[in-house]
Order: C-alpha cells, then structure tokens, then sequence
C-alpha cells in the first residue's frame, strides 16, 4: 500500500535507487580491477583508481536523502529499517570501492614488474565476490530475506578459497622465487577480495534488519 | 470505590485496569463504538492510545472514568472495566470517587476562572480539607509536580486565565494531581499547544510516570513514541494490536498496524 504523501514514496524510492546505482558501479569496479590484472590492462586499473571519486560521491548522496527522510517524514517500522539499512549499505559499498582500489593500485604494480601466472588465482576469488555483491544488490532491491541469508552463506567459500590461496603463494614465496613482491601482491589482492566478501555479508545482515527488523549481527 | 477499600486477592493479581471484551454504543446499542476490546495496563506504565479518528481511542479513555455517562444513550453493550480490582459500574461504585482516582486531561485546558491557587485547591477542599497550611502544602507540591511552581510561586492570586495555554494545561494537570489520583488519562493533551509547551507537557508526562499510572490518547505518532512504555492501536472500534512502544513503532505485527503508523492509510 502506498504512503498518503506521494513524496514519501518518491523519495524513499529514490533513495534506494542511488543505493543500487552505487552497488552497481562498485560491481564493476571489482570486476574491472581484477579485469585489467588478468589482461594485463593498466587502463583499467587507473579506471578504478579515479571512479572510485563517484562511487564516494554516491555514500555522501544517501547520507544526504536517507537524512531528508528522516526530517521530513520520521519515518517508522519497515520504512525507518530501509532507511538505517540503506544508509549502513552505502558505507560497506564505500570500502568496498575502497578494496577494488587496493585491487587495482596491487594489480598495477604486478603489470609493471612483468607477467605472472599465478594472478590467475584471483579470478574465481573475484567471481565469487562479485556473486555475492550482486546477489546483495537484488536482495535489498527485493527486501528478500531468504536471498540475504543466502549471500551470508556463500561467504564460507570465499573464506576458504582466500585461505587456500595465501597458503599456496606463501609457500611459493618461502622457496625464494624471484617473484616474490608480486606474489605478496596477489595476496593482498585475495585478501581485499575476500574482505570485499565480508562487506557483502554486512550488506545481507542490513537487509534481513530492513526485511524482518531481526539484527542477526554478531550471532555467530 | 472507597480509597480505602480493602485490596482483593484479584486486585493485588490484577493489572491496574483491565478492559474485558467491551463493547459500547453511543446510540443505545444500533451501532458499536467499541467492539469486544481487551486490554490489561499495568500500574505504573503509560499507555499510548492512537489511531484514526472515529476508531474509539478516546471512546474508551471516557470509559476509564465513567465520563461517557453524561451522553444520552451512550453505554456499555457488554463486557466490563475492573480499576484496581473493582467492576466500575458495579451499582455500590460512587462516580465521584472514580473520578477521583481516575483523573482526566483534556484536549483544551479548562482551568476554572479562578486564581491559580484556587484552581490547584478545589478538588481537596471539595473531598473536605480545610486546614489552610495542608491545602497550601497540597497546592505547592502539586504545582511542583506539574512543573509550574516555579513559574507561578509569586502569583498564585492571579487568575489561571493569564497563564500561557502551556501553563494553563500544567495547572490542569497540577489541579487533577492535587486529588491524588492513582490514574491519569489525558485525550490529546498537547493538541493545542506550541512545540516547547508540548515538549514540557511530555517531560512533565515522564516525571509524573514515577507515581501514576497515565493513559494518553494522541494522534501525534512521534509523540505516542516519546512518552509511552506500551502503545495499543485501534481502528473502527477495534483494538488492532497492544504491544511495547519500542516494538509497536518498530515492527509490528499487524500489517494494519504497520500501514497506519507509516502514514499508508488513516
């Protein structure tokens, strides 16, 4: 059912519009950054690097609507959740443009010291989180309960290919390859990835609040 | 209801007032106002009565204290108000007493056009006292506790009709209090008044919360949110759910519940 005042609605929609819009560029921010480390293409990375500008813009754009709402129509039960959810949402997607600036920033200097196998490691790091991300975004849009826990779930293997990953590379680098600062590159690449994953989760925690007003942080 | 009355094993059990499947009429019974509403307050508590106009909030607060009496053809179909215990329309209840236990605030203030200090002593001289040292003791401590003392300590001579609408309705409330009733229900108390005069009005309602049991009806949601530990919302003469204020405003249980308080229908 529609709120009496039309604008209410108009902007409570609005609002989780610039939610999904930044969700959106901090996907392709992520594919992008890992992109150009498996193509070895530089523009991509400074890509990253200077729309992360935009993505910052978009937080400080929900701050400011999420904040119009609550001054102007104190909102309450579901709608008050969607609001605190949403503004909670664009400050993990905040850091999250963050890590696939780390991304990019670790990927451009493995370009520069010259090819490397092992960057292929990273890419079913990078399609997990990107999953994750993705499946939030509709999640939110939806105020599906069931797909956020869902999200929550897929972390744990993320978890394990990161962990599986820095094992391998840090094994590599204890033999004494000559590789090594591109190798503790890749490692911080994964490990960016996976934080980027922990962030997803917050985001399926924020929408099982906005769905159902349970807080299921911190629980396990 | 005698203030002395002797406490039953059910009102020493029993919440403070308990609302069991009332029905009530304005029309001798061809239309419900009220429609089998149950609720239980607990002593002590402030409850928020909201929802739309007509849904029979303040119905049943006028229920409390017996007030609708005054309407012709207006009375209870069926069910039944236990206060402290007591059915309040059993045949041995004294109306006066009730309302003396069971006080009320209205929407507009009403103070009687007499001084301030005879507004705050006309309930203890009518239940009787006449020692002027206690009516001036009654006087000070309920202005005190209407948070007004301070503001009219050096004019209680002056009429209530020079005081500020705020102040008129802290008198109101300083008058009811000098009775020492065990219940207050106030219908709308700030509807009339100004955003500082209603933000003290609520402070005083936290205060006074210490010692009374308050029931407020109000249309102001943020206000009902404030001031309230339970809140029960009804529609077209229906008690839709009663919950915890914190619960009620941040999920409730009840769709319709959800829809009137985000502003969906009303």
């Amino acid at each position: 059912m529609p709120h009496i005042l039309r604008n209410y609605d108009d902007e409570l929609g609005a609002l989780k519009d610039t939610v999904v819009k930044m969700g959106t560029l901090a996907v392709v921010a992520i594919e992008k950054s890992v992109s150009g480390l498996l193509n070895r293409d530089l523009d991509l990375c400074y890509y990253v690097i200077d729309e992360d500008e935009v993505i910052d813009q978009h937080e400080k754009q929900i701050d400011e609507q999420g904040m119009a709402i609550l001054l102007r129509f104190s909102p309450v039960a579901s709608d008050l959740r969607h609001v605190l959810s949403s503004i909670n949402i664009g400050r993990s997607l905040e850091r999250i443009g963050d890590h696939a600036v780390t991304v990019a920033r670790r990927s451009r200097k493995i370009l520069k010291a010259g090819e490397l196998d092992e960057v292929r490691l990273v890419e079913p790091l990078m399609i997990e989180v990107r999953r994750m991300l993705s499946e939030a975004l509709v999640a939110y849009s939806d105020r599906d309960e069931k797909r956020a826990l869902a999200v929550i779930k897929m972390d744990e293997k993320v978890d394990r290919i990161h962990k599986v990953l820095a094992k391998s590379l840090t094994q590599k680098i204890s033999e004494g390859l000559p590789e090594t600062e591109s190798l503790l590159n890749i490692i911080f690449i994964s490990r960016s990835l996976e934080r980027i994953g922990d962030l997803a989760v917050n985001l399926g925690e924020d929408v099982v609040f906005s769905a159902s007003a349970e807080d299921i942080r911190h629980t396990s | 209801m005698p203030d002395d009355a002797p406490a039953t094993a059910r009102a020493e059990e029993e919440a403070i007032i308990v609302i069991d499947n009332l029905s009530f009429s304005y029309d001798g019974g061809r239309t419900a106002a009220l429609r089998g509403v149950t609720l239980e307050i607990q002593a002590g508590l402030t409850t928020a009565f909201i929802g739309p106009s007509g849904c029979g909030k303040s119905t049943l607060l006028r229920c409390l204290n017996r007030m609708n009496d005054l309407v012709e053809k207006a009375a209870i179909t069926s069910g039944q108000i236990r206060i402290m215990g007591h059915d309040i329309h059993d045949p041995k209840v004294d109306v006066i007493e009730l309302r003396k236990q069971v006080g009320m605030i209205f929407q507009k203030y009403n103070p009687f056009p007499k001084s301030i200090y005879d507004n705050v002593a006309y309930g203890p001289r009518v239940q009787g006292v006449r020692d002027k040292a206690k009516l001036a003791h009654l006087v000070e401590d309920s202005l005190r506790k209407a948070a007004l003392w301070d503001e009219v300590r050096d004019r209680l001579d002056q009429s209530a009709l020079s005081l500020s609408g705020g102040q008129q309705q802290r008198l109101c409330i300083a008058r009811t209090i000098a009775v020492k009733p065990k219940i207050i229900l106030m219908d709308e108390p700030c509807s009339a008044l100004d955003p500082i005069a209603t933000a003290r009005i609520e402070e005083l309602i936290a205060e006074l919360q210490e010692e009374f049991t308050i029931v407020i009806v109000t249309h102001n949601m943020q206000q009902a949110a404030r001031v309230s530990d339970q809140t029960a919302f009804f529609n077209m003469g229906e008690l839709v759910e009663c919950g915890e204020t914190a619960r009620i405003f941040g999920n409730p249980s009840v769709k319709q519940t959800e829809d009137y308080i985000s502003g969906r229908f009303g």
